[in-house]
């Protein structure tokens, strides 16, 4: 059955407040947009544990750590990921490390929501994308859905784990329908997307779904991509990466965020100090340009890799040729695209 | 221990506490305990009369300046200074130290080195007793310099909003590390807890043990009956530095003359029929704890890996 990635993050809110410890804490929860539609009319269910919260990011996250402290399991959510960072110390100084620092004595069970922004004049402030902040720090956990799925697996999964754990959701993809089966009680770090044998492609959130239409433009030109979605960023399943490299002999990373120590660079440390051996090419990856997100269409347009970057970069890849006969995908804005972009997946 | 009247049971507890800070004075220089010690001597009463008066059950949130509340409270003397000593039979393998000092069988939950950091979590802990129905209460302690933190007005604000069982403590000694209230404060702490409409309550002789532990258990039996957020605020005076072991009245910053009027009021130093009767079986205790902290084992590879997720 289809399900959109919205209504799989209400349905798994919805599940979460069956339990009469859940609470859902946040600007806007329980206001008329609740969430962009995913804790929406929850607090007429459960008027007590559906929180709409003062403006005061750091304090609402402490305040979560201590309601999990006595009993409860709070979700935090952030409705751009940007609004993290000013509840950063409770994240980093508290959060990641209350089980450590305290040798188990405690357990921390909470979950952070927060949501990219991206087009339509996000700009600067609005358009983060923080999974390399949060994945650095020891303690925490960081996941990316880039599937309907993804959601109602790790969501799911999440009610009962007794960490810190963070889901960095794309506002884009909320409108995306994807293809969902049962849920995984056992959720996988990290999804083979697409099997293929001339590329590993390596991506995170939006960026598997750009992966995958570039996949299935290239089809048609003999160009066989295999598509991993990294998914936990913060433990990713490494051998699955490892195994498909030592097929493909190529690798693309395509992230949300810089490129700088990110994911991007994470994926490549790894692979050089197992076994560079696998690699018959240099290693390419795909992200943000390095400067701050512009507000200004025109310049937002360059500032994403759009699909014909994308598409561009695979071939220079596998084919090792700047120069060759196949015809480049001629795209603008890829939020136009997600406007009207259905899946299949 | 048999007392012959509560007095003497908070006269004990502060002066146990006293010798314990004193004690680790004595062993610092021999750097067994290599992280910094923020130490309570001057401002014990206070953890005494405010635990004198908190059942096992209720939470108590600290900071880094914790090994009153630690003992006060009720926690294990021993596994303190193996937790000191960075041995693996402190209770958090050596991996908190001073700083993280935690006594979670007593509930004093984790304390933190980032000032004002733990008070939300005071206020979590209250909303989830209000939302569970439990009967415990919620007390947070924390200095004059932690209500400049952004996330204290926060916290107070959230307590206020919801009506919260929740005692904030503010142990007012006037110094923030070596920058004076007048420096950083345009505010009056008292005013400013009461805007939030949060009951308030003060007092000043914070060396008095018997005031302290009146005005807690007023306070606390506020909190208890009336399920609704309160602010206590009490003067108070720290004879050493901010952190470390020595006494820093040599420097401008601080008031020779202020420090002997407070040395004189001081139980700790005044009542020497107490201070001679219990003296000795304290010392004793003490020095068996140090004995199982010089004897315990340092942790080991496999424990530097414990406990990360």
């Amino acid at each position: 059955m289809e399900m959109s990635y919205r209504e799989a993050l209400y349905q798994v809110m919805n599940n979460a407040l069956t339990d009469p410890r859940t609470i859902i804490v946040g600007q806007g929860v329980s206001d008329p947009k609740g969430i962009f539609g995913t804790t929406l009319g929850l607090v007429d269910k459960y008027p007590d544990r559906v929180i709409d919260a003062p403006l005061a990011e750091e304090g609402i996250t402490g305040i979560c750590i201590g309601a999990a402290l006595n009993g409860l399991y709070p979700i935090n959510t952030h409705m751009r990921a940007d609004f993290s960072l000013v509840a950063a110390n409770q994240i980093i100084n508290l959060a990641a490390k209350y089980r450590y620092m305290f040798n188990s004595n405690f357990e921390l069970p909470m979950m952070i929501r927060m949501v990219i922004g991206r087009s339509w004049g996000q700009g600067a402030q609005h358009s983060q994308s923080p999974q390399s902040i949060f994945s650095h720090i020891p303690g925490l956990t960081v996941v990316m859905p880039a599937s309907s799925q993804s959601i109602l697996d790790w969501y799911t999964w999440a009610l009962h784990y007794n960490n810190p754990i963070i889901f960095i959701e794309h506002r884009l993809l909320y409108d995306i329908k994807f293809l969902v089966g049962e849920i995984n009680p056992y959720p996988l770090n990290t999804t083979i997307v697409r099997e293929g044998k001339d590329i590993t492609i390596v991506a995170t959130s939006i960026m598997v779904l750009e992966a995958i239409r570039a996949a299935k433009y290239l089809e048609q030109y003999g160009i066989d991509c295999e598509i991993i979605d990294l998914n936990c960023i913060s433990h990713p399943g490494w051998g699955d990466v490892l195994n498909s490299l030592s097929k493909t002999g190529k690798l693309l990373v395509a992230d949300t965020s810089w490129l700088p120590f990110g994911v991007a660079a994470e994926v490549s440390r790894i692979v050089c100090e197992v076994n560079p051996f696998l690699l018959k090419a240099p290693i390419v990856s795909l992200g943000m340009k390095f400067t701050t997100c512009p507000t200004a269409k025109a310049l937002e347009d360059i500032f994403y890799p759009n699909q014909r970057d994308l598409v561009k970069a695979i071939i220079k890849l596998v084919t090792g040729k700047n120069i060759h006969s196949i015809p480049l995908p001629d795209e603008t804005s890829m939020a136009d695209l997600y406007k009207k972009f259905k899946g299949p997946f | 221990m048999v007392f012959q009247n509560t007095f003497e049971k908070i006269f004990y507890n502060a002066l146990r506490i006293r010798l314990v800070e004193e004690k680790i004075i004595e062993l610092f220089p021999d750097d067994k305990i290599q992280s910094p010690v923020h130490l309570s001597i001057g401002q014990e009463p206070i953890a005494v009369g405010i635990c004198n008066n908190l059942k096992q059950e209720d939470f108590l949130f600290s900071t880094y300046r914790s090994h009153a509340y630690y003992l006060a409270k009720g926690g294990d003397l021993k596994v303190m200074f193996a937790e000191l000593y960075g041995k693996s039979t402190g209770n958090c393998c050596g991996k908190a130290g001073s700083m993280h000092l935690t006594a979670p069988e007593v509930n004093l939950m984790g304390t933190s080195a980032l000032v004002a950091s733990t008070i939300p979590h005071a206020v979590g802990a209250a909303l989830a007793a209000k939302l569970l129905n439990k009967e415990h209460i919620i007390v947070t302690v924390f200095g004059d310099g932690a209500t400049e933190e952004g996330v204290y007005h926060e916290s107070l604000n959230f307590a206020g909003l919801h009506q919260l069982p929740i005692l904030f403590i503010c142990e007012d000694n006037g110094l923030a590390s070596y920058t004076k209230k007048e420096k950083r404060q345009n505010y009056s702490l008292i005013e400013q807890a009461s805007l939030y409409s949060i009951t308030t309550w003060e007092l000043y002789e914070g060396y008095d043990l018997g005031k302290v532990d009146i005005t807690a258990r007023l306070a606390i039996e506020a909190v208890r009956s009336n399920r609704k957020p309160h602010f206590i605020w009490f003067n108070t005076y720290r004879y050493k530095e901010h952190v470390g072991i020595n006494e820093d009245h040599n420097l401008p910053i601080r008031d020779t003359t202020e420090y002997n009027l407070w040395k004189s009021h001081d139980p700790l130093i005044q009542n020497t029929e107490l201070i001679n009767k219990f003296s000795s079986i304290i010392k004793e205790e003490i020095e068996e704890a140090v004995e199982f902290a010089e004897n315990s084992p340092y942790p080991k590879l496999h424990d530097l890996y414990l406990g990360v997720i």
